[in-house]
């Protein structure tokens, strides 16, 4: 039986590297280095657009990957706000960034309609449980998704989607600074931050093995109840 | 006189001075400013996203076991209260109900859970690594053995309401908390109608039965009998009831027997 702890959860280094690379490689040195500021991202600028406006196939699948993420962080948040397993100010944290990133989900379902894909399970091996392994996760998340957001704006097609992921990425990086002052972590201090790729994202989910299948409970075998 | 003359004079122009102030707010300036001309209009973001409470407290939270486990009295102790298995007797992964307070005892996190036991469930501790991701539940299924009621309740509310026959009274069903671990269907035994939910309740006359003598919540083959008290331990409904409830009360759900 494997323990609990940041490393068990992060089999693929990946989110310690993510720390690790904000503390200067200790965590005992939470302000060591520099780290990621934010960046500011001009609107683009459209009068036309209607709702009813149909999204092209590439703006269909960015927002869909990052309806994936909104579940994933949407979910993590709730279970950490219901549980009640974290200290107070992890605990507010959650709660208030909790109710964004459902209302984020609420609103890219309702921007993608039938497009929408459906969450997938989570199993979140007790960081909703332990202040120090969720405030690390929440850390790289927050981070990474506003990295994300960057990216994927110089990718879409419509300026209406661009203005949404604008407005998503501003509410992200603030949810970066905030969780990034509980665990210690000097919010910005650099002048610019960088952009990050869906790769880089998918290889940290993938790492923390959040994502799993959902558990057999329906079987056809004949009951053997007392009847 | 002249004094008079003098204050009506300044009166007046202030009067005059006000309304010409107020016809310049209310109407605005008749041209942008050549900065302001400069600017396209801003967009319309296609989003209008807004916070979204929790909702409702759920009944329960439920994890499946993914490794065969002991529960014990205390985090990390030696007192053994019940082993918790990956599979229920039908097959289907084996869950236990989260109770809530985690403690990290030697850098291994534990939780509190219930888990079958007679005869009631048992409360004990089990690493978290031996369960899987949490899923809360809405939903209570209330049972009430005098009136030979079953009420299913969703955020407290009811739901669906049905007529039951329970354990006769050599073999009584067992009143307490317990929960539902899972749904079979499309077996080939009328006895048990179309649909049969296993619980975690475990029948203290019937241990030596198939399976360790589980309580379940299932359909019949004899309508008639219902309302009643006839049965071995299980819970008995029609097999429309059983079919409306299998549509509306998920696995992990709380059962109480009154």
């Amino acid at each position: 039986m494997s323990d609990l702890t940041l490393e068990a959860v992060d089999r693929d280094g990946v989110i310690a590297e993510t720390f690790d690379r904000l503390t200067g490689g200790t965590r005992a040195d939470f302000f060591g280095k520099a780290v990621v500021g934010g960046a500011a991202l001009a609107a683009a600028l459209e009068t036309t657009a209607t709702a009813q406006d149909r999204h092209t196939a590439n703006d269909i699948a960015i927002l869909q990957f990052d309806l994936g993420l909104e579940y994933l962080q949407a979910a993590m948040y709730s279970e950490a706000e219901r549980l009640r397993e974290l200290s107070p100010r992890t605990l507010e944290w959650s709660r208030v960034v909790g109710a964004n990133e459902r209302g984020h989900v609420k609103a890219i379902r309702g921007l993608l309609g039938r497009d929408a894909v459906k969450s997938a399970s989570f199993n979140f091996r007790g960081v909703t449980e332990d202040d120090r392994a969720f405030t690390e996760t929440a850390v790289a998340f927050e981070d990474l998704t506003a990295a994300l957001l960057k990216t994927q704006a110089t990718q879409v097609d419509s300026r209406r989607v661009l203005a949404a992921l604008v407005s998503l990425h501003s509410v992200e990086a603030r949810h970066a600074a905030w969780i990034r002052h509980i665990a210690g972590v000097v919010p910005a201090s650099d002048a610019f931050d960088e952009p990050t790729s869906k790769a880089k994202v998918v290889r940290l989910v993938d790492s923390t093995n959040f994502v799993t299948s959902t558990p057999r409970t329906k079987g056809r075998r004949k009951p053997r109840f007392t009847g | 006189m002249r004094r008079r003359r003098l204050r009506a004079a300044v009166a007046l122009a202030g009067v005059l001075i006000g309304a010409a102030v107020a016809v310049v707010l209310v109407a605005g300036p008749s041209t942008p400013s050549p900065a302001e001309s400069a600017l396209p209009a801003s967009p319309r973001s296609a989003l209008a996203p807004e916070n979204v409470a929790l909702g409702p407290r759920p009944a329960a939270y439920w994890a499946p076991v993914v490794a065969d486990t002991v529960a014990r009295s205390r985090p990390s102790g030696e007192v053994a209260v019940a082993a918790v298995p990956r599979r229920t007797p039908e097959g289907t992964a084996n869950i236990v109900l989260i109770l809530g307070g985690a403690e990290r005892r030697s850098g291994t996190l534990w939780v509190r859970v219930r888990a079958p036991g007679l005869p009631d469930d048992v409360r004990g501790w089990v690493p978290r690594s031996a369960l899987g991701g949490y899923t809360a539940v809405r939903t209570r299924l209330v049972v009430d053995r005098a009136r030979l009621t079953a009420t299913l309740l969703r955020d407290r509310r009811p739901l669906l309401r049905s007529r039951v026959a329970v354990g006769k009274p050599s073999t009584p069903t067992p009143s307490g908390d317990f929960y539902v671990r899972n749904q079979l269907r499309k077996y080939e035994s009328p006895f048990y109608g179309p649909v049969a939910f296993g619980t975690s309740a475990r029948s203290a006359e019937a241990t030596d039965w198939p399976a360790g003598g589980f309580v379940g919540i299932h359909g019949t083959d004899r309508p008639d009998l219902i309302p009643g008290r006839v049965s071995a331990g299980c819970i008995r409904m029609s097999n429309r009831d059983i079919v409306r409830l299998a549509r509306l009360m998920p696995v992990g759900t709380p059962v109480t027997v009154l």
